[in-house]
């Protein structure tokens, strides 16, 4: 038996590629000496001192703060686009709506960070708004691109979905608004979820666009590492990656073990209900063929 | 779906401007340099004058010089080096100071003022934060193996005399990666004004550093810190603070690696973080408290005990921490400031010649 095939190596190397700078940089949160990169011991010091860090930690929580905020109005925003580009088939301009749906995804953050920089400013000469730059400018900012990524992958699963169910709940009787919220989202729920996510992310590393647009009071987390970073990186740095890696892991895992609970009591309930579908028919009229109940 | 959206939408700009609107007098917004304040500096301001700061912190003159550009950008105070404030102040950004709302600016090191109006004439718009200096950072074990005990330690001779120069190649040479602070040095040690704008002058410059650049490992302006910390190079022209943060780290590593700073007895360059007003502040009394605030002895000293840069106030020097005060690389005599220069302001013109001059020193053709 080859106990190391060529598979198994590259597995352990391309885990160990994208693991390991992570490992490292967890270890050396708990290093006791200021330099990053000489090693002075086990310590906790740096994650007591992100207790008094206050900019360090103001600047945290508003990332975390303008990262929520960010998925809820991109996953809106581009559900809908996505919903316009997929259902209305034919409208003037379509073509040229969807390369504008998608052209964030191409432009270089820099050009979208100086135009939204120079819109913010005539705005403010213009119509007296936004008054300054801040919170509200980096979650617009923000939300234009990330709506792009989040129309990309709901647009896909909206072309996958069968019309067939939307057209039977339209049947019934259900009008446009009750089929897009009754059958059509829960649908395409995963999607949302993957796009609410991904938009997390992207707003939480995004530094480009954040430098652009933030104002006073508005520095986020990747601004603040990357300005402390001109005199060497602190180990304080290290202690917040690491803390962010373990809710990020945690937060990944919770949905993991909860859609997993959930796809199971799905497959269990679809079981009982063919189970009870066939009794039933089998008492009520065994000439009849059997109708094969719809998997979802 | 659309009247919820409008609403949705509605809401969160009224809210948006009823945030922005809120904007009281008691307000600061203050944009500086990271790490660049004592922990308690702002606390004892607020507990003092009952104004808010809000504090941020910037990483380069770039990012700081886009924002004040573009306008608008909101703060009060901002501290731009010395270089980059002449540009500012020609394209207009700063408001001039009003020297009698400024009863502390006595304090000032009068020697600095005047270095540092070579980019502000008069000091009319901003005044020196901290300071340092552009200087030879050596190892001097290595350095006195090399070039017997009597080496030009405190000379530019050390570097620009290419037989010593060719001597220290094997220990390691660097130079910072920057023409607009590099050639003055060059002129100077010349003879001719660091602000020269003779394309002969700068030309000679230009060859200063062309002879000796089969000896020089590398151009940076940033990795030498490392390098001198590990052994890996003997001698950089560098900054004052970064030097001193190299022997730092040399000591905390405990490596053997030992670390010293000269400023050439010809003359060396200098910088300045200056701190200014933006012409478009919106509260320009607080930004005024704030500046006298910072020009009080007591406070200043806490900020350089803390950061380790040298301020640029004479009142202060007393309450600096003894060994800070004491060590001639930050804190240089008096007859020494007098030789210092800041780095001038060239046109457009010169630091095109200057840039162009300085790629072909690093291609070394």
């Amino acid at each position: 038996m080859k106990r190391f095939s060529f598979s198994t190596l590259m597995l352990v190397l391309g885990l160990l590629f994208i693991y390991l700078p992570m490992l490292i940089l967890v270890i050396y949160s708990f290093n006791a000496s200021k330099l990053v990169t000489v090693w002075g011991g086990w310590s906790l010091k740096w994650y007591l001192g992100l207790l008094d860090n206050t900019q360090l930690m103001g600047s945290v929580a508003r990332s975390l703060e303008i990262a929520c905020y960010t998925a809820v109005a991109a996953v809106a925003l581009g559900t809908l686009a996505a919903f316009v580009l997929t259902r209305v088939t034919r409208f003037k301009g379509r073509t040229l709506f969807g390369g504008l749906v998608t052209a964030p995804l191409v432009m270089p953050e820099v050009i979208t960070g100086l135009s939204l920089l120079l819109l913010f400013v005539a705005m403010a000469q213009m119509i007296g708004w936004p008054q300054e730059r801040g919170l509200m400018t980096i979650w617009i900012a923000h939300t234009t691109f990330c709506a792009a990524y989040v129309a990309v992958v709901v647009s896909a699963r909206l072309r996958e979905l069968d019309l067939s169910i939307e057209e039977a709940a339209m049947d019934l009787g259900a009008r446009p608004f009750k089929v897009f919220f009754l059958i059509t989202i829960p649908m395409i729920a995963p999607s949302l979820a993957a796009g609410g996510m991904m938009s997390f992310a992207l707003s939480l590393d995004d530094l480009v666009l954040a430098s652009f647009v933030s104002g006073p009071g508005s520095t986020t987390l990747p601004m603040e590492v990357f300005s402390a970073v001109r005199l060497g990186v602190k180990p304080e740095i290290n202690a917040v990656a690491s803390l962010i890696l373990l809710a990020v892991s945690l937060v990944t895992f919770l949905v993991w073990y909860f859609s997993r609970k959930a796809e199971a009591n799905r497959k269990r309930a679809i079981q009982e209900a063919m189970e009870q579908t066939a009794s039933e028919t089998w008492q009520a009229q065994p000439k009849q063929p059997q109708r094969t109940p719809a998997t979802a | 779906m659309k009247r919820f959206g409008r609403t949705l939408l509605t809401l969160s700009l009224l809210g948006a401007m009823a945030g922005g609107a809120q904007a009281d007098d008691k307000v600061l917004r203050v944009y500086n340099w990271s790490d660049y304040i004592a922990p308690d500096t702002l606390k004892k301001f607020e507990a003092e004058t009952g104004i808010h700061v809000t504090y941020d912190v910037f990483d380069s003159n770039e990012t700081l010089e886009a924002r004040l550009l573009a306008g608008k950008s909101g703060y009060d105070i901002v501290v731009p080096s010395n270089s980059f404030l002449a540009k500012q102040i020609k394209a207009g950004v700063y408001q001039p100071l009003d020297k009698s709302k400024l009863p502390n600016w006595k304090n000032l090191n009068p020697v600095l003022l005047k270095n540092a109006s070579a980019s502000d004439p008069d000091n009319a718009h901003a005044f020196p934060y901290m300071w340092g200096s552009i200087g030879i950072g050596y190892n001097p074990e290595k350095v006195r193996q090399t070039l017997g005990t009597d080496a030009p330690l405190n000379s530019w001779e050390l570097l620009f005399k290419p037989e010593n120069a060719e001597k220290l190649k094997a220990c390691g040479i660097s130079f910072l990666d920057s023409p607009t602070e590099m050639l003055p040095a060059a002129l100077h040690y010349l003879g001719f004004p660091v602000n020269s704008q003779d394309k002969q002058q700068i030309a000679q410059a230009q060859d200063v550093f062309m002879k000796i650049r089969p000896s020089v490992a590398y151009f940076h302006s940033s990795k030498y810190i490392s390098d001198l910390a590990n052994g890996n190079i003997c001698v950089a022209v560098g900054y004052s603070g970064d030097v001193l943060q190299a022997r730092a780290r040399a000591e905390e590593a405990n490596n053997g690696v030992k670390i010293d700073y000269s400023i050439p007895k010809e003359g060396a360059g200098s910088f300045y973080d200056m701190v200014a007003i933006p012409r478009d502040a919106s509260n320009v009394d607080n930004a005024y408290a704030f500046m006298n605030f910072l020009m009080r002895p007591d406070i200043i000293a806490e900020v350089t005990n803390s950061v380790g840069y040298s301020n640029a106030n004479a009142a202060a020097t007393p309450l600096v921490d003894e060994a800070i005060r004491n060590d001639p690389a930050s804190y240089p005599p008096q007859e020494v400031l007098a030789t210092l220069y800041a780095i001038p302001d060239q046109p457009i013109t010169v630091q095109r010649l200057m840039t162009r001059g300085w790629t072909k020193v690093k291609l070394g053709k």
